[in-house]
């Protein structure tokens, strides 16, 4: 399990990590975290034939609260996120931070690096496309901004450039009375869920539904963006008959295959039931209830 | 037979709180006429010694050793299930930088002899290479091998190694396989590589008498493992000095590896020297790796005498090193009262052994140990055939054998007990064995020697609340909801007579059971046991040392037990290993035989330099540390003095202590007898804890996933030498059992590809998924061994069985018959769809013949 030849080189600031990943050409790759980099490559599954490391990069592992918004930096770890103020106030963060992996992934794996790996299973491209969220990037001519929609374009695919670098994420906070959640089955812990969804609503008058987020996570080549099962809520009372309606769409637009995960047909089942539960806990977290919620695992 | 004493510690582990268990009186040995000895520490839970050593990063693993010039090895394995290999080309990768040399199938062919087969018949014409020779036969097995300066060099190398297939029919399922359509081994001319009828009593006399016959249609026991911590690693040196080959390595079994090693090298036994410190685990798992062991030597040989290591990654272990067996339980047919006692059972089994037996037929008779399960049942025949497929070979996996017969058992009790309207407590009740028939003779001449099903069943129906439950169930039945309540019922044989092998084979030539145990007080005084056994963090040392204090009045600080295995210690015969379940019988015998050995010898001296007779001397802790005196006076001599008389200050020694040694060596042994190979009749194994789990469980309607409401495990495995040990080994195989049930699994696709080959497709079961478990002990000593222990740790795969049961309660209302071992949410879900599109029609079938009686 040793991975193939490479060199490395740490990078102390984002246009010297730039510079480098232009010399060093199209098989040069950032590590971060390396969560999912470095098993990859001692499984040489991956060859790179140089690593940037960007963990000595200062200021990319903050998270800060600027009026309105959080921008939580591309260094910032899962773990971090888990224990954090920001967690605290948006709980579907939490929801999806606390269930990340196991310990030792959440301690090491980064926010930026999970969303640039674009993995269709990973949690974060899932939970964060139920928030306004934007992408910052940073290239050879400077910073730019990508809505998070437009971001991940398919599975392991980022509009990123080859020598573009993510820097931070930017969410906007969520509006008073609203909620969210982010609930995902796993088999065990160190794996990727089976299927995920995050749900965010936003609630007037007790129960009527004014706007609601529901994404599909590992059930297609990237998260899925369930418009029509949101259609079903928005401007809706969040009864059961109309949350059902939802999660029947959000059903049938679920685009899963079969693994050792689940078969598609239960992939789909399973993230209906999802949605349909995380709208129930986005709507009572709405109204200032404490819910406690997140992944879920096999037997428990 | 002593009364049980019921012993319950009823804690929840998980919340952390520990209430003081209560335990009887400790008692004295109790048999075999050894001379009695206060049991002062053999039976506390006192903490482990090598607890400090483990979690302080002190441990030694074999990858933690390394050897003067050490080389390693990388092996190019086949990507397919079962292809010809038409041409192996090496010559690149000789030439890489670093690369020592490369070893080829071909290359081994001339230099080894075909591993032993234990099967009779054609079996014998398997030729099982160490590495493919012109043919591959399962994803994973190794072709060539590369040997350089470094990993990383090894590594690098071998992908510069050119092989061509020429891809054959992959056989994956038993039931292909025995249509014999792709055969994998040409020279015994199918795949059925052993067949054996098991018939006692008068099967159709008691179908015809039955009140009812339930017929039940295919079972299925899936593929798992047992994924230990640390893989195979070996570090071998063959020195082309002595023509001694030095193995350190993590093989649980040496003496089996040894004895097929030495012919296959062509060395003698006796030359090949085998080293374990710490283990990181085994299950039986590791007892296979000796066709690795045998490529590194030729490795070490061929690159001059230097050594060379193994470390065996995860994905090449889940490939290619060995998996539990696979059965399959077709037309079984089952004869019942009216009252819903089983009187009779008949089935065809197909054990699926994958590409090679090795350790293999023996799992076709091991299972017999358990013939009649927990249960009184006397007619039975087993229709009994294993074949070879295309998958990973087997390996002795924790419950061997025996787990996928008391799985078959426990379906059979649950299936009848829905058909016929019995519950699933009555109907074991009905069945079970009772307490006063012990010691029980089972059909097939086996000896339960003690046990008490029934009341272990009472002690985990209280524990996990079962008459509440059953009454939340009705309530959720309404709701709609699925709660099932299930019992599982298993026996963990243990201490086996390796005269079963007979039954496989008559020819076999080994038989009966031993092991060693060496004690020795070394030239300063100083108490030392050399063990027999390769213990793999089952806490050998300490039970070792709890047994030697008593022995001579001291405390197991007192005692120095020599960790791991070692050839040179000599504390071996051909039985030595760590494996189904018999340490606390064996190893605890042979070493307190040592310890009563040394014990003589100190009186014998004492008495002479005391001046005084051997009955007037006691033995305990003195001011100055161990020592024997005369009772009653300040006489005394400590362990120092006695050790110097020997070994540095014997002038002056009479004659007639001459013989006193100080180094006292003990063997194990059982009154075991050669079976009766035509009947399949005799004592297979010695000792039978019993393992009775009950759990509750939901399906929840809308994931199908299936949630553990409350899970208790009781334990009786006689006489517990140290209860803490003892409940670790419940959780650590219950922990397994409850990973097998719902989460692990070796599925091969139709091309013989494994589908789970890393942790994150065989999502071995992690903390996340464990329940609370609520532990409860009972013991019934054991009257066949000296300490009243019974070999325990297996756990007969309890939580298997447990929970399909709970799954068939909760969904038997819906028409799913539980078929299979492992099931997940999606399993359930699709059986849910069977059952409702009609699937499980015919499936389980009763003959109501004579209602009347």
């Amino acid at each position: 399990m040793y991975a193939a030849p490479f060199s490395y080189h740490r990078a102390a600031s984002l246009q010297e990590a730039v510079k480098l990943l232009q010399e060093l050409g199209e098989d040069a790759r950032l590590i971060a975290g390396g969560q999912s980099l470095i098993p990859l490559m001692k499984m040489r599954m991956a060859r790179p034939t140089a690593l940037i490391d960007i963990n000595f990069v200062s200021e990319l592992g903050d998270i800060r609260t600027p009026k309105g918004e959080l921008h939580i930096g591309a260094l910032v770890r899962h773990a971090d996120l888990e224990h954090s103020a920001a967690g605290a106030t948006i709980p579907l963060l939490h929801d999806c931070a606390a269930g990340i992996a196991d310990v030792q992934v959440r301690n090491q794996g980064t926010i930026g690096g999970s969303l640039a790996e674009a993995d269709p299973s990973g949690d974060w491209g899932t939970a964060l496309l139920a928030l306004d969220t934007s992408v910052i990037c940073f290239g050879p001519g400077g910073q730019r901004t990508v809505p998070l929609e437009d971001f991940i374009k398919d599975a392991y695919t980022t509009v990123l450039a080859h020598d573009e670098i993510v820097t931070a994420l930017h969410v906007k906070l969520p509006l008073k009375g609203s909620g969210g959640a982010h609930l995902a089955f796993k088999r065990c812990a160190p794996v990727y869920p089976t299927a995920s969804a995050s749900v965010q609503v936003m609630i007037e008058d007790g129960n009527m539904c004014k706007d609601a987020r529901i994404i599909l996570g590992c059930v297609g080549l990237t998260a899925i963006r369930a418009k029509e099962a949101e259609a079903a809520l928005r401007g809706k009372t969040l009864e059961e008959k109309n949350i059902r309606t939802a999660a029947d769409a959000a059903r049938a637009a679920a685009d899963p295959q079969s693994d050792m995960r689940g078969s598609a047909d239960y992939k789909r089942i399973l993230v209906g039931t999802l949605v349909k539960r995380a709208i129930g806990i986005a709507a009572r977290r709405a109204r200032g209830e404490s819910v406690e919620a997140g992944h879920e695992y096999a037997g428990r | 037979m002593d009364r049980a004493e019921t012993q319950m510690a009823g804690k929840s582990v998980a919340k952390g709180k520990r209430k003081k268990a209560v335990r009887g009186a400790s008692r004295g040995w109790s048999t075999n006429g050894a001379q009695a000895a206060p049991a002062k520490w053999v039976g506390q839970p006192i903490r482990r010694k090598e607890e400090n050593r483990l979690v302080s990063g002190k441990g030694i693993f074999v990858d933690d050793e390394k050897m003067p010039g050490m080389l390693h090895i990388k092996f190019v394995r086949s990507s397919y299930a079962h292809a010809r290999i038409t041409r192996v080309d090496v010559s690149k990768a000789e030439k890489f930088p670093g690369v020592v040399c490369t070893l080829t199938g071909a290359e081994i062919k001339k230099q080894v002899q075909p591993f032993i087969e234990i099967g009779p018949g054609g079996a014998q014409k398997i030729a099982d290479y160490p590495m493919a020779v012109d043919k591959v036969v399962f994803q994973g097995e190794p072709v060539a091998a590369v040997v350089a300066e470094t990993r990383l060099a090894a590594e690098d190398a071998a992908e510069f190694v050119e092989v061509d297939y020429e891809p054959l029919p992959p056989v994956v399922t038993a039931e292909d396989a025995l249509k014999d359509d792709s055969v994998l081994h040409s020279a015994m001319g199918t795949n059925r590589n052993w067949h054996g009828v098991f018939e006692y009593g008068n099967v159709e006399k008691a179908m015809k008498q039955a009140a009812h016959v339930v017929h039940i249609g295919r079972l299925h026991f899936h593929r798992f493992s047992s994924t230990p911590l640390e893989c195979n690693v070996i570090l071998v040196n063959w020195d082309p000095r002595s023509g001694d080959i030095e193995y350190h390595c993590n093989n649980t079994f040496p003496s089996f590896a040894s004895q097929f090693l030495a012919p296959a090298l062509g060395v003698r036994i006796d030359q090949i020297h085998m080293k374990s410190f710490d283990i990181g685990g085994g299950f039986g798992i590791k007892i296979t790796s000796y066709p690795y062991m045998a490529v590194c030597a030729l490795a070490s040989r061929k690159a001059g005498g230097r050594a060379v290591k193994w470390a065996e990654t995860r994905i090449e272990h889940m490939q290619a090193s060995a998996h539990g067996n696979e059965r399959t339980f077709l037309d079984t047919r089952v004869a019942l009262d009216k009252n819903g006692v089983i009187l009779a059972i008949d089935s065809k089994h197909v054990d699926d052994c994958g590409a090679f037996p090795r350790y293999e037929p023996l799992g076709c008779v091991i299972w017999a140990q358990v013939l009649p399960a927990t249960y009184r049942v006397k007619n039975i025949r087993i229709d009994m055939h294993q074949v070879v497929t295309n998958k990973c070979p087997v390996g002795p996996n924790r419950g061997y054998s025996r787990m996928q017969h008391l799985w078959f058992m426990e379906r059979v009790i649950d299936i009848c007990g829905q058909t016929l309207g019995i519950s699933a407590d009555d109907m074991r009740l009905r069945n079970y064995i009772r307490k006063n028939e012990m010691p029980y003779k089972t059909p097939n001449g086996c000896v339960y020697d003690s046990g008490d099903y029934a009341n272990m069943l009472a002690l985990a129906k209280n524990l996990v609340g079962w008459d509440e439950w059953k009454n939340k169930q009705a309530a959720a039945r309404k709701d709609g909801r699925w709660i099932g309540l299930g019992i599982g019922s298993t026996l963990d044989s243990g201490t086996n007579n390796f005269g079963q092998a007979r039954i496989i084979n008559p020819d076999a030539p080994f038989s009966g059971q031993s092991k060693v145990g060496i004690v020795k007080l070394d030239i300063y005084g100083e108490v030392v046991v050399s063990m027999g056994s390769v213990p793999q963090g089952q806490g050998h040392e300490t039970a070792a040392a709890q047994v030697v204090a008593d022995a001579l009045g001291i405390t197991p600080e007192l005692v120095n037990v020599r960790p791991g295995f070692d050839t040179a210690h000599n504390a071996y015969t051909g039985h030595t290993g760590t494996y189904a379940s018999q340490f606390a019988v064996t190893g605890l015998t042979a070493i307190h035989g040592a310890a009563m050995k040394l014990r003589g010898e100190l009186s014998r001296l004492a008495a002479w330099k005391l001046q005084a007779k051997e009955k007037h001397l006691e033995f305990g802790v003195g001011a100055q540390g161990p020592e024997v005196r005369v009772k009653g006076t300040q006489k005394a001599i400590n362990y120092w003095a006695l050790a110097n008389l020997v070994n540095v200050n014997n002038a002056g020694m009479p004659e007639s202590l001459w013989d006193v040694t100080l180094n006292c060596r003990h063997v194990f042994h059982a009154n075991f007898q050669i079976p009766d190979v035509k009947r399949k009749y005799g004592n297979l194994t010695l000792t039978y804890a019993a393992q009775v789990h009950a759990a509750v469980l939901e399906v929840d309607r809308e994931t199908f996933q299936p949630k553990i409401l409350a899970y208790a495990c009781v334990d009786d495995c006689g006489k517990a030498v140290n209860p803490r040990i003892v409940e670790g080994q419940v959780h650590g195989a219950a922990a397994h059992g409850i990973g097998a049930a719902l989460l692990e699994n070796c599925a091969y696709d139709s091309d013989g590809n494994l589908l789970a080959a890393t942790f994150s497709d065989y999502t071995p079961i992690t903390a996340m998924n464990m329940p609370e478990l609520l532990y409860g002990h009972l013991e019934s000593p054991s009257p066949f061994t000296l300490n009243g222990a019974k070999g325990m740790g297996e756990g007969g795969a309890a939580p298997v069985h447990t929970i399909c049961a709970a799954l068939q309660d909760a969904l038997y209302p819906s028409g799913v018959i539980i078929d299979d071992s492992h099931n997940t949410g999606d399993s359930l879900f699709r059986s849910l769809q069977k059952a409702e599109s009609g699937g499980y029609a015919g499936m389980v079938r009763v003959e109501h013949q004579r209602a009347s009686r």
